[in-house]
């Protein structure tokens, strides 16, 4: 087991005051909350300062691993003290963000498990679950069928927590969007006693797309188009997540022009829009003839596109 | 670990088919109903109907209690803080997004 250096995750040096742990706490803390800081480490980072606080801001805790801290870095082999696996806390939803209910393995061969913050007294009713699923941008539009994993506490024969694997098959309904939560009834934790089981709820995400962007029922794509096509006006194939239809260019199209296909957004009972911006693609370098025609063009258009700066 | 699969599972989408009673929203977000009330109060979340027993949440009120709950427990905000703090996620989600379909910029990563 690796020693975690909690005044280090603090950025403290040992002999900090209980008021400098409490302000280092709450400066990174707001740094790193998973609420307020969408990088991928966020979550984990503001676990390991949870953790690290509640133990420094604790006397008893911190003499604790002080002590121990002395003796792991004298090289004294450290042996966690004994029944330091038994129990288990579990926190309801795999993917709840924040919060100290999970603690390092270091933490429990130091504290037990049970040195963790007081457990939950029993609901009266059982609790309902939360997860997070990503799901493809085309799921939304065509609905689809999901295996979600969970792992739920549930009790063996001897009465021992233990950790089961659960898969539901979930039908993702069409028009399902970014953020949004899906309620499956009956599917969070247990009841006891004949009280109902409690709720499921899934968190929607969208996998990131390579060419769709997605802002509620709305969906944009950048569509490349010929500098020809933006002059002359054409007909193109316009790639949409569950298919594809075709689309007129206005002749004299500009850079970044949006056109708007009604109801080609995510459907629903008022579907969204997709909006296609068009970009002006430069063809690879020209032969003889192509350069030929460029220039002509140049010379009949007499174009300066620079005119509005004064400049030529 | 014991594996176990079951049908296929039909679900409402909370923010469309859901309105939520003041009870629902509490066992949902795992909260205390005073909390709860205390967020309403202080405009975080709000509800329709006359009195506690009649109100009815949106379902999007979900997603913010849930978060402010989070933030509560977890910075040691008060109400004020974490209703302001909601807000303002709510906030640069929406900048955020209409920067992400700006054009030009719906090649960034």
């Amino acid at each position: 087991m690796k020693f975690k250096d909690y005044y280090q995750t603090l950025g403290l040096p040992r002999e900090a005051s209980a008021d400098d742990i409490k302000h280092a706490y709450r400066r990174l803390a707001r740094k790193y909350h998973p609420d307020l800081n969408k990088e991928a480490d966020a979550e984990a980072r503001f676990k390991e300062l949870g953790e690290a606080y509640e133990v420094l801001k604790d006397p008893e805790k911190r003499a604790a691993y002080d002590d121990v801290g002395k003796r792991w870095q004298g090289g004294a082999d450290q042996a966690p003290p004994p029944g330091w696996d038994s129990g288990y806390e579990f926190r309801g939803g795999q993917a709840d963000g924040g919060g100290f209910g999970e603690h390092s393995d270091f933490f429990e061969a130091l504290f037990g498990r049970r040195g963790a913050q007081a457990q939950r007294r029993a609901p009266p009713r059982a609790q309902d679950h939360h997860a997070k699923v990503q799901i493809d941008l085309v799921d939304a539009y065509r609905g689809a069928q999901r295996g979600i994993r969970l792992q739920v506490p549930t009790l063996d024969a001897q009465g021992h927590v233990v950790l089961s694997e659960r898969t539901l098959d979930v039908a993702i309904p069409a028009g399902v969007r970014e953020g949004q939560h899906l309620r499956l009834a009956g599917q969070g934790a247990p009841g006891f006693d004949g009280a109902p089981a409690g709720d499921l709820y899934l968190e929607i995400h969208f996998r990131p797309h390579p060419l769709y962007r997605v802002d509620g029922r709305d969906v944009y794509l950048e569509l490349p188009v010929a500098p020809w096509e933006a002059a002359l006006g054409a007909t193109v194939d316009v790639p949409l997540p569950d298919g594809s239809v075709q689309m007129a260019v206005p002749a004299g199209s500009s850079q970044g022009r949006k056109l708007r296909l009604k109801g080609k957004g995510i459907p629903g009972k008022t579907p969204g829009d997709l909006y296609v911006l068009l970009q002006i693609a430069m063809p690879p370098p020209a032969n003889d003839a192509q350069r030929q025609a460029w220039a002509e063009l140049a010379r009949q258009a007499a174009f300066n596109p620079r005119a509005d700066m004064g400049a030529k | 670990m014991k594996q176990s699969s079951l049908t296929i599972l039909q679900c409402q989408v909370v923010e469309e088919d859901v309105p939520m009673s003041l009870a629902e929203l509490c066992r949902a977000c795992d909260a205390e109903s005073e909390l709860v009330l205390q967020l309403v109060e202080h405009g975080v979340i709000e509800p329709q109907g006359a009195g506690p027993q009649a109100w009815v949440f949106a379902g999007t009120s979900l997603q913010r209690t849930r978060v402010a709950l989070r933030l509560l427990r977890d910075l040691e905000l008060n109400l004020q803080g974490a209703a302001l703090a909601v807000d303002l996620l709510d906030e640069i989600a929406r900048l955020q997004r209409a920067l992400q379909t700006a054009s030009g910029m719906a090649r960034q990563p």
